[in-house]
This record gives structure tokens, sequence and C-alpha cells, in this order.
């Protein structure tokens, strides 16, 4: 047993008011810069959609994770040397800055100094690339809120699993339903982007399995671009440097919350450390595609285990960080409770970050031209739900509903539970015997209540210890560290060797 | 102790001796193969006059202060105006003697001593090359052209004439523009005699280091020289790119590019630009 830690994540989807606060934490701090315009290291997406970039589930265009050639083995799908080497001054299977969009801003001088005239004054939209007047046709979240629905919620790829009936009731007036999907890089146990850099710039953190770029090794082969499959990995087009997602790492060492994390209105997000078997990963990963979730639950260790401490301290797990993964919200969520579960693991990235996915109750019926709100039948069963379950099982089940349906039935009970706590116009034994079908105790339910509605900041990022102190030991006396360390590069990242 | 030491010394005088006879002999060795490798081409030593005047007992003729001002640079020494040089220069037909890479005044003196050394000689070994006087058949003219264009490889394995040379009747797209032309180059050299001796050392500073390492063959001078005297009877100018060629060019150019257009027409098509043009 090889044990090791990670920081993950968990969001719950039915918190979420799709208000992009966390994009805008997110690009106040890391990607306000030069060639980064574009990026959204987090960004928020509607679903159905086709969300960003453009179609980004689509890897038969982007390629993107793990396939299972012939013989069972694992490869990249992005990369066998035929297409290298075809293909080696332009990788044909990465977006177009049209499939992010062209970023912008307004030449507000024109609006400030304009002269005074019969007309109102207007600021045109000028591109953050060229400088250029543009017109602007799209943007990170164009399809937000599922404006343009023919054109973008219609071509999500999820909706291939549906039969056409289901898809015409999807976007059916009045029964139109959607769902927030905020998203930043998953932090993937087996990551596609890492395996697939030819100039081995990018990495997996060892004490908390960050993966990263390293700036001064990115040599602007772009196949991380195309490899991840979940586009999280973004070019820099004024560096000649591939970015990502550092799940905020300097504030992590200090002990805070990731910026997105933090400033989330919703508080729909939860971190944690968990600790995992790494002797398994490449069993896991191998694993039919049925058996995926459970592999990678079981890949999951407690924390509580005697024998698994051991090897945590054997395999030089901090003490701490032990501790810290006992607490941890996102153990609960994954392992204890069932109900969170990771995004497309048909991709086989292992992907660290899990969704508890949303619930949708249909909270008014439609009958004879009349919209009813009655308290009558206000749970409908989940198969009733607006969303139908093989879309939400083609995004969080890799099309396997059976995970999809334990953790929502239960989600469902606590609800109906809680309904007859609070309100009491459900009767106790109802929500009970519903507990009892989901498999869910009452102090479990109790439990999932307050992780759900009403956890602290503490309850919600368990942060641990990060002993960078003890890290660089190994590399360097701290002291010496300490006044050679500062805020940013001494050169900044450019291209060329 | 003491003893040891002064035997040291001695025999280290006799080695130093040696050392420097060694260097006198080697000096003038390497003065010979200066002579073939820079001069021999123009002048020999009583072989008669080439491009340039025999050189045999040269000194009889202009003192040696004047010879080694001359061989150091001839330019200047005919921009002086000079009436000796001036008249060298009316009889070499306007060919001006080169200024020689890496010629010294020390060099000029030891090459003065090696004419001098030769000319006391009944035939010098730089009397000149000695080619046949038979006449040029058609086989020569044939084989001439296989080794100027190269379609023979040299013995020696020399870079054939036309990598760097054209010529008149050259077919294709003509020799190299390396070199200058040379159809009119076996009239310029006054035949068969001094072209002949130039091909046996060729001394110009782009030719000379190569075919210094690999020298043309006696064999091949022959049919070489047929071969460029049966070019200069052609008329018009050596063949170069005409305008067919550039239409090849041009019309190639555009295939080539709809041909890259065809097999890489999915690239930048983007996604997003298609669903949305779909729509419409």
């Amino acid at each position: 047993m090889d044990v090791r830690s990670q920081i993950s994540m968990v969001f719950h989807l039915d918190k979420c008011i799709g208000c992009h606060t966390c994009s805008i934490a997110c690009k106040n701090i890391w990607t306000d810069r030069k060639g980064s315009e574009y990026m959204w290291w987090n960004n928020v997406e509607t679903k159905p959609g086709t969300g960003f970039p453009t179609r980004w589930e689509d890897q038969e265009t982007y390629r993107g994770g793990w396939l299972k050639d012939e013989n069972g083995k694992l490869k990249l799908r992005a990369m066998d040397k035929k297409r290298t080497l075809f293909n080696m001054f332009h990788n044909p299977s990465q977006p177009s800055i049209d499939d992010y969009y062209e970023p912008w801003t307004y030449k507000y001088d024109e609006l400030f100094n304009a002269p005074e005239g019969d007309d109102q004054p207007t600021a045109r939209p000028i591109s953050m690339i060229t400088g250029d007047y543009m017109d602007i046709k799209a943007g990170p979240n164009w399809d937000d809120d599922l404006s343009g629905s023919p054109v973008y919620a219609e071509n999500d790829p999820n909706l291939e699993s549906l039969t056409p009936e289901q898809r015409e009731q999807l976007f059916a007036i009045e029964r139109m339903v959607m769902f927030y999907f905020p998203r930043i890089c998953n932090h993937c146990l087996n990551p596609s982007c890492v395996a697939s850099c030819p100039s081995g710039a990018l990495y997996k953190r060892g004490e908390d399995g960050i993966v990263l770029v390293d700036q001064n090794r990115c040599r602007a082969w772009r196949a991380c671009i195309s490899a991840c499959p979940y586009k999280k990995t973004y070019y820099n087009w004024h560096t000649g440097k591939s970015e990502k997602c550092i799940l905020c790492f300097p504030r992590l060492e200090t002990g805070q919350a990731p910026a997105c994390f933090h400033s989330c209105v919703g508080r729909i997000r939860y971190l944690g450390v968990l600790l995992y078997d790494a002797d398994k990963l490449e069993e896991v990963a191998n694993l039919p595609q049925d058996q995926l979730i459970q592999g990678q639950r079981d890949m999951i260790l407690n924390p509580h285990d005697p024998e698994v401490i051991a090897a945590a301290r054997k395999s030089g797990v901090h003490d701490s960080v032990i501790e810290s993964a006992q607490k941890s919200p996102v153990y609960k969520f994954v392992k204890e409770w069932g109900i969170a579960l990771p995004p497309h693991i048909e991709y086989r990235t292992l992907p660290m970050l899990f969704y508890v996915p949303p619930l949708l109750p249909v909270m008014s019926t439609h009958t004879d031209g009349l919209t009813q709100n009655t308290s009558e039948k206000l749970f409908h069963s989940i198969d009733e739900a607006r969303v139908p379950m093989e879309f939400l099982a083609s995004i969080f089940g890799a099309g396997d509903q059976s995970f999809l349906r334990t953790g929502l039935r239960k989600q469902m009970a606590i609800r109906m539970y809680r309904r007859a706590i609070t309100v009491g116009d459900i009767e106790m034994k109802v929500a009970e015997q519903m507990l009892a079908e989901s498999g869910c105790s009452k102090d479990e339910a109790d439990a999932i209540y307050k992780m759900t509605a009403l956890c602290t900041f503490d309850d919600r990022f368990v942060i641990p210890p990060m002993h960078r102190e003890e890290a660089l030991e190994m590399l360097k006396e701290p002291h010496e560290h300490k006044q050679e360390a500062g805020f940013g590069f001494r050169t900044g990242p450019k291209r060329g060797l | 102790m003491e003893l040891s030491f002064t035997k040291a010394g001695r025999s280290g005088l006799a080695v130093l001796g040696a050392l420097l006879l060694l260097v006198g002999s080697l000096s003038a060795q390497e003065t010979s193969e200066y002579f073939q490798a820079n001069c021999a081409s123009c002048h020999t030593i009583g072989g008669g006059p080439l491009t340039g005047p025999d050189l045999k007992n040269v000194e009889d003729r202009k003192d040696r202060d004047w010879l080694i001002n001359f061989i150091v640079d001839p330019g200047a020494v005919i921009a002086s105006g000079d009436a000796y040089a001036k008249k060298l220069l009316a009889e070499a037909r306007n060919v001006p003697m080169p200024k020689v890479a890496g010629m010294t005044k020390d060099r000029a003196r030891r090459l003065l001593d090696l004419i001098k050394a030769e000319s006391k000689l009944e035939r010098s070994k730089f009397a000149g090359l000695s080619l046949s006087d038979r006449p040029f058949t058609a086989e020569d003219v044939e084989l001439g052209e296989a080794l100027f264009s190269g379609a023979t490889r040299m013995q020696s394995g020399a870079p054939a004439c036309a990598s760097c040379h054209t010529i008149a009747g050259q077919s294709g797209l003509g020799g190299g523009l390396l070199g200058p032309d040379l159809t009119d180059a076996y009239a310029r050299l006054n035949g068969r005699k001094v072209l002949g001796a130039w091909l046996s050392s060729p001394a110009t500073e782009t030719m000379a280091p190569v075919f210094k390492v690999s020298p043309i063959h006696t064999d091949e001078i022959l049919p070489l020289l047929a071969y460029m005297k049966e070019a200069a009877k052609k008329e018009g100018e050596a063949p170069g790119p005409g305008i067919e060629f550039l239409i090849f060019g041009v019309v190639g150019a555009v295939a080539a590019l709809l041909l890259c257009d065809f097999v890489w027409r999915r690239r930048f098509t983007g996604v997003r630009g298609k669903l949305v043009r779909g729509q419409k």
C-alpha cells in the first residue's frame, strides 16, 4: 500500500446559483495578465449547454483523456506516434480562440472624451488580443441560462444519450430545465495532461497532488491543451507557456481556501484531504467503464483505519495531514455518504473533484393549462425530475445510473425528513421509511443536512498544514531559502529555451 | 650529474640540428608544392608561355627586387604604370596576374630560388603538362560532356564542372552559377595548352582548395578540352531557366498549396463557428 495525500474538492450542484463570483475571484487573482485574458481557470457552465470551450466534452474532436487500446492498455487519445509526427507543428485537436472566445474590452476613451453632440456616445468593443475594433461573437458563458439554446444547449454532447422524445421534452416551454456546472481543474490522479507533455513540464505535486505547469520547462507544444479532456489547461499566447488552475497553492500554503472556494456565494464548495492507495492507480484506471466509480472510491482509503495510518506514516505523510484527512468533508461526501460523484470518469483520468448532482425537484405541477404550487406531491420521485436521469448519468456516471440513483434517492429522503421536522406537512413515518429505503440512518441524514445547509467556513474547508519548511528542507536550508524567495518570477516566463 | 646534463645538452643540440635540416628540406618541398598549386596553371619553367610567360631564367630579364614586388602584388605594379608590367599584361592578352593567396615577400624569395634552381636543370618538372597532340575525336567530346555534367564521375572524385559552371549546350537548367560561364573559356585561354595547364591545377581561391585534394586526372583533361572546344562553337547563350521553368514553378507551387489545403482542410475550422453557421 503506497498511501499518498491528495487535496480534493466537492461541489454541491444543488446549491450553485450560477453567479460566477468564483470565476471573477479567480480571474482577478490569476488570469488578468496579457495573454491569459481568455482563460477561465474557474468557469460556470449552464447544463444543458456546450460549455467552455465549445463542446469540450466532445472527445472525438478534442481528443482528450485516455483510451483503452486493443490490448487493453491505456493510451492517450491525443497522442500516437503517427498522429504526432504528422501534426508536429500544429495540433489540429485543440480548441481555436473562437471555440474559447476572443477577449475584449471597451474603448472607454471614446465615451469620456466624446464631443458634445446630439447622439449618445458609445464605447466600442476592442479585442484584447489585437487591439482592433471587433464584433463580439461569443463569450466564456455565452450560453449562460440557456441563452442561444437552439445553437448551444441543443448541441450538448451529453444529450446524445437521450431519446429524441426526451430531448424534445427537455426543451419544451415551461418544462425547460437547467442547472449550473462550475468547473476547475480536477487535479486528477491519472492526469492525461501530465502524460502528454513532451517537455515534462507538467507534474503532480507529491505532497498534495496539485497538478502544475513548470513555466521554465514548458516549450509550447500544447499537447496538454488537447490531452486534458476537461480543457482546463490553457495556452498563454503572450508568454508562449501553458497555464492552468493551481488550486491557489500559495493560499493553501498559508492556510487559506482557494479564491473560488473562499468567494463562493452559495457555499457549494468543499475542500479536504483524501488518502489514496497509489499502488492501485494503474489497475483502477484500466477497469471496465462501469466499474470506474467504484474502483476510484475503493482507492480512497479510510483515514481512521490504523493500518492506513501506519502505511501513510511509512510513505511520509505527515501526522497533521492524516489528522486533516480524518476531518475532511470530501471524504464524507465521497466515501461515507456516497453522494458525490466524479465528472466524466469515462475519460479515465480519475478526477479528484467530485460533484453532488442536482436533485432539481419539480416544484410546480402543470395540469390543464394551470401551474400549481400546492404542497401535495411536493417532491416527485427522482425519475419525474425534469432533467432526465440519462443526461445526468452521462456526466456523472459514465452512462451508468446506479451510483447516481443511490445518491439522489438519499438526498431526496433527507429533504423529506427535514420537511417532516421543520414544516410537518409530511408524516415522519413516511420520511423515515424513505430514509430507510435509501439506506441512510437518521444520524447520517442529520450530518448530511448539517454539512449541506449549516456548514461553517471551517466545516467546508479543512486545509491541511502544508509544511513547506519541511518540503524545502529536502532541497535547501529553509532560512537561506527564505532570504531568496519572494513574489513572482525574477524573470517572467517568455518564449524560447 | 653535471656530466649527464652536458651529455643531454649535446644530444639535444644534435636533435635540434637534424630538425633544422628537416625543416629546410621540408620548406623546399613545400615551395615546390606551392608553385605547382598556385603558379603552374599559368607558368611553366622552360615549357614555353601559357597564360603567363615562361619563367626560365626570369632573373636574367628583370632584377630580383622588381620581381618580388610584382609577385607580392601584381595589380599594384600594373596600376603604377610600370612599362614592363604593361607589356606583360598585353602579352597575356589582358589576363592580369592575380594576387595569390598567402603570398609574402619571403615566399616570393623562396619561389625565385626554386625557379633559379629549376632553370639550371635540363628539363624542369615544371616544364608544363605533356598533353597528347592528337586531334580531338567525337568520343573525346562525348566523354568530356559526361565528365562536365557529372554523368561520369571524375576518377579522383573531384566535383563535376557543372556543379559550379554552365556552358553552351548543357541540357536542362544548365550548370551552376557560382563560377563563370565557360562557353568562351577555350578561346579566352588560347586553347589547348593553356587551358589544359589550368585544368591540371586550377589556381583560383574557390577552385584551388577543392582540386588540390582531388585533382583532375591527366586522362580526363583531354576530353574536357575537346568538349569545351566543341561547346565554344555553339551559337547563343548558355541555357538557363527559361519561361517554361517559371510557368512550371508557379503552377507547381499553386498545385502544392492546393494539395496542402486539401490534406489539411479540416484545420482551423473550429467547433463553435460550425454550430453557429449550422443554425442559419
